[in-house]
């Protein structure tokens, strides 16, 4: 069934919304990043990981809707090719792994100031970077590199 | 000459290896959009807390203070991999109208600093001194915001050379 896509009708939908999917996981990543930082050793370390999660946590998932729903209208431009690219299906793994680890783990561990603190960061900071890259390699899967699944 | 010389280097041994290599030149371009997600994002959040938007129960001072050097090295790491990335298609970017913008707004941004570092931004535990963030700082906060957010989205657009837009090239012929 063929339904039409308003977001297909213009041209310059597609590259606005993906301006804001930079802009929403820049504040989501980013605000996350800090308290990954502060578990490390690095940036606000006169603040403890639970005080800075607590006055970022509400941007984090500003950036994080902000993000979900954009990249929700980009995958309705076209969601078979997306569907059978293989950087968005490991993308997808990797996002889904990232938040359930975010809202458990990456939470409790913060929040209680643990002495795993810094492995807990590295593996935030890791599954984030992850998901970035399988969002750049949907668009090269796509022209370049060439290796469909199917 | 500045034509000559991106045909140049985009022609030199190492970026044409770059060009072609299949996983690297995209893994350069994720690393680079990994550093705009976690060091941006560190530098909109402290543009956000001088508005008082964000994390307004710290001092101004540990969130300006205490994120400058890490935003520092993550901004050397970001434009280290910008210059790699321009260099591979240094002829074609030459003519890109995104790029073109993507760089007069750095240069703004270096302006920026030059006008606001000292007056706003070596002012933060002033600021907290006195209880209240002044105007000029909130302008500049304003003006960080929309200065690194249009960065963002002309690095974008670069990628769109061919169609949607078909502009590139035509604006400025040779």
């Amino acid at each position: 069934m063929q339904i039409d896509n308003p977001l297909n009708a213009s041209p310059l939908a597609f590259p606005i919304l993906e301006c804001i999917h930079i802009v929403g996981f820049a504040v989501s990543i980013g605000t996350i990043a800090i308290v990954d930082f502060r578990l490390l050793g690095i940036g606000m370390r006169r603040e403890t990981p639970s005080q800075i999660l607590h006055d970022t946590s509400l941007w984090t998932l500003g950036g994080l809707v902000v993000m979900l729903f954009s990249g929700l209208l980009l995958f309705s431009s076209d969601p078979d090719n997306y569907y059978l690219n293989y950087a968005f299906d490991l993308k997808m793994v990797f996002f889904l792994l990232a938040i359930l680890f975010h809202y458990t783990v990456h939470r409790k561990v913060a929040q209680r100031d643990s002495p795993h603190g810094k492995a807990v960061a590295c593996i935030s900071l890791a599954l984030w970077t992850l998901v970035v890259f399988g969002g750049i390699f949907i668009g090269f899967l796509n022209s370049t590199l060439d290796i469909h699944h199917i | 000459m500045l034509l000559s010389f991106a045909q140049w280097i985009q022609a030199t041994d190492f970026f044409t290896y770059l060009r072609g290599s299949g996983y690297v030149y995209p893994c350069i371009l994720s690393m680079h959009m990994v550093t705009l997600a976690v060091f941006g994002g560190m530098i909109l959040m402290t543009d956000l807390r001088m508005l008082g938007w964000a994390m307004s129960s710290r001092p101004v001072a540990d969130v300006v203070d205490q994120l400058r050097m890490t935003k520092r090295w993550g901004l050397a790491l970001m434009a280290t991999l910008g210059v790699l990335l321009a260099c591979c298609k240094a002829e074609e970017y030459y003519f890109n109208i995104f790029f073109r913008l993507k760089l007069l707004l750095l240069a703004l941004i270096i302006v920026h600093a030059l006008v606001f570092r000292r007056t706003v931004y070596a002012q933060a535990a002033e600021m907290d001194r006195a209880g209240r963030v002044p105007g000029n700082a909130k302008l500049a906060a304003a003006l960080s915001l929309l200065l690194w957010v249009g960065v963002a989205c002309m690095g974008r657009g670069i990628g769109y050379i061919d169609p949607p837009f078909g502009i590139h090239a035509q604006l400025w012929p040779l």
